[in-house]
C-alpha cells in the first residue's frame, strides 16, 4: 500500500519536472492532464482504502471531481483560451532548460533538508511522499517565475495547486470534504478570471508575453 | 576453470546474439511503418559480405586508423565478459567492474572519434565532436544511477547488484528504481545512438553523428566497427535486463534444467527491451542538435532524484 503511494508521488513530482523541460504550451496542457490524472488515481487508491476501512464515501468523490475538473475540464478551458490568443513562436523561459532542471533538483534537495526537520512526519513513507509532493509545491512556483507567457503562469498556478493537494492528501490520508470543495471552487473561479483576463490582456497588448504588459496603454 | 568456461560461454551468448537484437528492433521499426523490412537475420549477412571485401584505406591515414576497428572491437568484447547473462554465471565477479565496464565502452568510443578525426575528412570531424558532446553530457548520469544501486546493492560489483535486485523481487514498483531504470533508458539510447539523440539509419550530412564517424571506413574494418556498435547495444540493454528486470528468483529448480529456463527468460526480457527501444524510437522525433542537453539533464535528473529517493527512505 505505502509503496505504491511512494511509487505514486515520485511519478507526479517527475511529471512536473517534465513539465519544466517542455517548451510548448499544448505540452504544458497535455502534462499537466497526465499529472492530475496521476493524483486522480492516488485519490482513488486512498478513496477505495477508506471505503473499505470506513465506510466512508468522501475521497472517492473528491476523486471524481479531480478527474472531471482537472483531467477534462480545465485542461480543455486551457485548450480553448490558447485558441483564442494570437499564436506568436517566442522564447517563452528566461533562462535555458537544462539549468532550469538543475535549480528544480536543488529546490527538491532543500525540500529535503527542510522538510525532514519536522519531527511529526519521521515516519520513512509520509517523510518520502511529502518531500515529494512539497517540492511540486515549490516547483509550481519556480514554474510561474520562469515563463513569460500568461498561459505558462496559469499552468504554474495549478501545478502548486496541484502540489498543496497531494501534500494534504499524504500527510492526512483525506482531508475533510467540505476543505477539499472549498479548494476547487476557489480554483475553478481562479482559473475562469483568468482564462478571461489572458483574453483580455491579448486583446490590449498584442501578445501574451508579459515582458510587453510594461509598454502604457491608453 | 569453471569461471572461465562460464565467461567464454556468456561471451559466445552475447556476441552471437547482437547482430540479431539489431535486426529485431528494425523489424518493430519496419512493421510500425507497414513495411515488410530486412529479415531479422540481415546483419549476420551483411557482415559475412563485408568481411569477404578488401577494406580501402585513405593514403593520409595514420596506425591510427587502421588500429581503431580492432581496439574497439576487443574492448567492447572485453566488456562483454563482464556483464552476467544470468546470476547463475557467476563470471569472475570483483568489485568496480561496472565501472571498469562503462570505461571500456569509453575508451573505445575515445579511438573512434580520434580515428575519425584522423582521416582529415570533415564529416568525421563533426561526428567525433558530436559525439564527444553526448558522451561528456551523458556520462554524469550513468555514473549516479550506477553509483546508487551500488550503494544500495554495496558493492560495484555487477554480480552482487544482480543478485540483490532479483533479491528485491519486483524493482519498478519502487520509487528508487523505477527513476534509475528511466535514466539508464535514456543512458541506452544516448548511447547507442538511437532516435531522440541520433538516427542509426541516416546519412544525411547535417544529422548524422555515429554514421558520420564510420564513414572512412569499408570492407574488414567497418564490418568490425559496425559488429562492435551491435555488441554494445547488446551489452548495455543486458545490463539494464538483469539489473530491472530481474527473473532469476522466479526459477524453481537449480542444475542444468534451471540455467536452461534462466537463459531461456534472458533471451524474452531482452526481446521485450528492444521492443520498449523499438517504441522509443518510433513513438519520438530526433531531437535538434542543441536540444540534447535537455535530455541529458532530464536523465540526470532521474538518476539523481533516485539517489535522493534512496537517501530519503535510507534503504
Amino acid at each position: 500500500m505505502d509503496s505504491y503511494f511512494d511509487l505514486l508521488s515520485v511519478l507526479i513530482l517527475l511529471s512536473s519536472f517534465i513539465l519544466v523541460s517542455h517548451k510548448r504550451i499544448k505540452s504544458y496542457i497535455k502534462t499537466f492532464r497526465i499529472q492530475s490524472a496521476l493524483i486522480a488515481l492516488t485519490a482513488g487508491i486512498m478513496g477505495f482504502h477508506s471505503l473499505a476501512s470506513e465506510g466512508s464515501l468522501d475521497i472517492l468523490l473528491v476523486c471524481a471531481i479531480i478527474i472531471l475538473l482537472k483531467v477534462i475540464y480545465i485542461p480543455r478551458l486551457l485548450h480553448k483560451t490558447y485558441g483564442n490568443v494570437e499564436y506568436k513562436v517566442e522564447k517563452d523561459f528566461f533562462l535555458n532548460i537544462p539549468l532550469l532542471i538543475i535549480i528544480c533538483c536543488a529546490l527538491v534537495v532543500f525540500t529535503y533538508f527542510s522538510v525532514s526537520g519536522i519531527s511529526s512526519l519521521s515516519a520513512d513513507h509520509i517523510n518520502l511522499q511529502v518531500v515529494n509532493s512539497f517540492s511540486v509545491i515549490l516547483i509550481g512556483f519556480f514554474f510561474m517565475i520562469s515563463r513569460k507567457k500568461a498561459l505558462g503562469q496559469m499552468i504554474g498556478f495549478l501545478v502548486i495547486e496541484n502540489g498543496i493537494f497531494v501534500t494534504a492528501m499524504f500527510s492526512t490520508h483525506g482531508m475533510p470534504f467540505i476543505v477539499d470543495i472549498g479548494i476547487f471552487i476557489d480554483m475553478i473561479t481562479a482559473i475562469l478570471i483568468m482564462g478571461i483576463m489572458v483574453v483580455q490582456i491579448n486583446e490590449k497588448f498584442e501578445s501574451i508575453n508579459i515582458n510587453k504588459l510594461r509598454n502604457l496603454k491608453g | 576453470m569453471i569461471a572461465i568456461i562460464n565467461n567464454l560461454i556468456q561471451l559466445l551468448v552475447i556476441l552471437l546474439l547482437a547482430p540479431m537484437v539489431d535486426g529485431l528492433i528494425k523489424k518493430s521499426k519496419a512493421f510500425s511503418q507497414k513495411r515488410q523490412g530486412a529479415p531479422i537475420l540481415q546483419m549476420y549477412y551483411d557482415l559475412f559480405k563485408l568481411i569477404k571485401k578488401d577494406s580501402v584505406v585513405s593514403e593520409t591515414a595514420s596506425w591510427i586508423f587502421k588500429a581503431t576497428p580492432y581496439i574497439v572491437f576487443s574492448t567492447t568484447a572485453a566488456a562483454a565478459l563482464l556483464v552476467p547473462v544470468t546470476t547463475l554465471l557467476p563470471a569472475v565477479p570483483f568489485p568496480g567492474d561496472i565501472i571498469l565496464l562503462f570505461y571500456l565502452l569509453a575508451l573505445g568510443r575515445f579511438f573512434m572519434c580520434i580515428s575519425a578525426l584522423d582521416t582529415g575528412s570533415t564529416f568525421g570531424g563533426m561526428g567525433s565532436s558530436r559525439e564527444a558532446m553526448i558522451s561528456s553530457l551523458i556520462e554524469p548520469s550513468i555514473l549516479v544511477s550506477i553509483f546508487t544501486i551500488g550503494l544500495i546493492a554495496g558493492s560495484t560489483s555487477i554480480h552482487q547488484m544482480m543478485v540483490t535486485m532479483a533479491a528485491v523481487g519486483n524493482p519498478l514498483f519502487q520509487p528508487v528504481f523505477i527513476l534509475t531504470f528511466l535514466a539508464m533508458l535514456i543512458i541506452i539510447l544516448a548511447e547507442t545512438s538511437r532516435i531522440p539523440v541520433d538516427d542509426p539509419a541516416t546519412h544525411l550530412e547535417l544529422t548524422m553523428v555515429h554514421e558520420a564517424m564510420l564513414l572512412e571506413y569499408s570492407g574488414k574494418h567497418l564490418a568490425l566497427m559496425e559488429y562492435s556498435a551491435a555488441v554494445k547495444q547488446l551489452i548495455l540493454i543486458t545490463l539494464v535486463a538483469n539489473l530491472f528486470l530481474p527473473a532469476d528468483q522466479l526459477i524453481p529448480f537449480a542444475g542444468s534444467g534451471g540455467f536452461l529456463l534462466s537463459v531461456a527468460l534472458y533471451f524474452l526480457r531482452v526481446v521485450l527491451l528492444s521492443a520498449m527501444i523499438a517504441v522509443a524510437e518510433i513513438s519520438t522525433v530526433k531531437f535538434r542538435f542543441f536540444s540534447i542537453p535537455n535530455l541529458a539533464a532530464l536523465a540526470f535528473i532521474l538518476s539523481f532524484l533516485g539517489f535522493l529517493q534512496y537517501f530519503i527512505l535510507g534503504r
